[in-house]
């Protein structure tokens, strides 16, 4: 089990431009911490350098567990899931099973992707190609995934996103379950505060050079602040709008 | 017919290549390679011709180019290598180059139409043990990395967020595709080398979605696709690569047909 999830200053800028500046945070073992922000805060930057996939300028993560590597989980924001390479949910799902280089899997392994095929209500999915899924159940595939590594530590990248208030109850219901089960520590990117309120235990409100970390009330139930940070995106995206229709283009881009 | 060496040698060096060629093209397929084997058997095309120029070994000719050429495929980076104009450009340059080898080289047409279009009945049984020695080369290779290669082709962004160095797995892949290319050449020729490693893994994701299932499928039809071109081509002399290439094509239009039907089916219910 993960012993804790901490960020030092972390600092990362793509050509020049800093996305993360000096972040901080900790993360307890076993917690759901929802992170909050609008689009383009650097969120999904953050899962990133958590993984590995993007080296900060600055800073440290730690992660630590008990006598071995953290396994890291991740369910990213997007994936092209090729219509011409249908493959079956059973077989996306197995691909997370790399711990071993024999090419037939083992009895355990096996026993560990029915297990978690039953988990996540995959089961019935089996023989499906991934293409033909509907988004919810495409989630709780990805979902799956990601937990036969049986990961410490799970990121989800918007994983609610995109559907409808049943499947975003469900597939939170099963990550709730998972941290329950093997107590897994998730960091959940979420845009729907309902969500949030269910569900985390502790939030990262972020927005460019501004983070609050704090728990669900103090943060969700200060209005001004929350405003302040979504609105100041708000009005970006309203200027923007107006500058492209000022400019005698509004026709083109309104037909796109 | 198997009274003949000759055809006995065809049938174990075709079988094999078979398997080897149906196996590497269910990745070839998942990674959106298949210009780039195409441009590889090519860049083969000139090592051989450069072989029989400089008189050594084809063999050698072959892997050094197309190794070669992987490499700087790898450099160039593979995404960019599949949309870029680029691989037209090395592609042709390639085959000019194997003709200026030839030319230089004073070669017969022969041994040209040889190098284009495979040769069955030339397999000597030294030519045998090497293609035993490639292809078991190959294939554990392929089996040893089969779990890492299996989730970087199918689903790259979950390969790298479990950490899996998916740049090795991708140069790795195009030196296996660089040798088992080399070894195909051989057979049947620099021009067929790229339906063989293709077709019959296109063909194969038609009838099913397992990834284990494609690799049988695959190889299966590959192997029946070589049976077929070494019996038909026995009977009627008609040149052997174009009944492998028509029983491919055949499993290919037949597989597009059980699709659709499949997802008519899949449909109603
Ligand atoms: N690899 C990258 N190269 C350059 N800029 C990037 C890269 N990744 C993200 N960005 C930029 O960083 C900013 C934050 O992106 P992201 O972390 O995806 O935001 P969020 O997930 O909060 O919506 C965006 O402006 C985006 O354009
Ligand atoms: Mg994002």
């Amino acid at each position: 089990m993960l012993r804790r999830v901490q960020i030092n200053d972390l600092q990362v800028s793509f050509n020049g431009e800093e996305i993360l500046k000096d972040l901080s945070l900790d993360v307890s073992p076993g917690q759901m911490y929802a992170i909050i922000g609008p689009n383009g805060a650097g969120k999904s930057t953050l899962l990133k350098s958590i993984l590995g996939l993007i080296h900060p300028q600055h800073g440290e993560i730690v992660l630590s567990c008990d006598q071995k590597k953290p396994v890291i989980g991740y369910v990213p924001q997007s994936r092209v899931i090729d219509d011409d390479m249908p493959i079956c949910a059973r077989d996306f799902i197995s691909l997370g099973q790399v711990s071993s280089f024999f090419p037939w899997p083992s009895r355990r392994e096996k026993r560990i992707l029915h297990e978690m095929m039953i988990f996540t209500d995959t089961d019935r999915l089996a023989k499906k190609p991934v293409g033909k899924l509907s988004g919810g159940e495409r989630q709780r595939v990805f979902l799956a995934q990601a937990l036969v590594r049986h990961p410490d530590l799970l990121l989800l990248d918007e994983s609610t996103a995109n559907l409808d208030p049943d499947a975003q109850t469900r597939m939170m219901e099963l990550v709730k379950k998972a941290v329950h089960e093997w107590g897994v520590t998730v960091l959940f990117i979420c845009h729907d505060f309902q969500m949030v309120r269910a569900y985390a235990d502790h939030i990262l409100l972020m927005t460019r050079g501004y983070y609050k970390t704090g728990d669900v009330q103090s943060i969700l139930d200060d209005q001004a602040m929350l405003k302040n940070v979504f609105q100041s995106s708000f009005d970006e995206g309203v200027t923007h709008h107006e500058g492209s229709a000022s400019s005698g283009l509004s026709v083109s881009a309104s037909s796109r | 017919m198997f009274q003949y060496d000759f055809m006995q040698h065809a049938f174990i060096a075709g079988t094999l290549i078979a398997i080897m060629c149906g196996v590497i093209g269910v990745f070839i397929i998942a990674r959106s390679l298949s210009f780039v084997a195409h441009t590889i058997s090519h860049i083969g095309f000139a090592g051989a011709a450069f072989a029989a120029y400089a008189g050594i070994d084809p063999l050698v000719g072959l892997l050094a180019f197309t190794l070669a050429g992987s490499v700087g495929v790898g450099q160039m980076g593979v995404r960019m290598f599949r949309r870029d104009a680029s691989i037209s450009v090395i592609l042709s340059l390639a085959l000019g180059l194997g003709i200026l080898f030839l030319s230089l080289g004073n070669i017969q047409g022969n041994y040209s139409r040889t190098l284009l279009f495979g040769s069955v009945v030339g397999i000597d049984l030294q030519d045998i043990w090497q293609i035993v020695a490639i292809t078991l080369f190959v294939l554990i290779a392929l089996c040893a990395g089969y779990r890492w290669l299996k989730f970087d082709s199918f689903d790259q962004v979950g390969a790298q967020a479990a950490g899996l160095p998916i740049r090795w797995i991708s140069i790795g892949f195009l030196l296996l595709m660089a040798v088992a290319t080399s070894v195909t050449i051989q057979i049947v020729g620099a021009l067929l080398v790229f339906s063989l490693m293709t077709v019959p893994a296109a063909a194969a994701r038609l009838y099913t979605q397992s990834i284990f299932g494609m690799i049988l499928l695959s190889s299966l039809i590959a192997v029946l696709s070589v049976w077929f071109g070494l019996v038909s081509g026995y009977y009627t002399n008609a040149p052997v690569s174009f009944f492998i290439v028509a029983f491919d094509a055949v499993s290919y239009f037949l597989g597009i047909i059980y699709h659709r039907l499949m997802e008519r089916r899949r449909a109603v219910a």
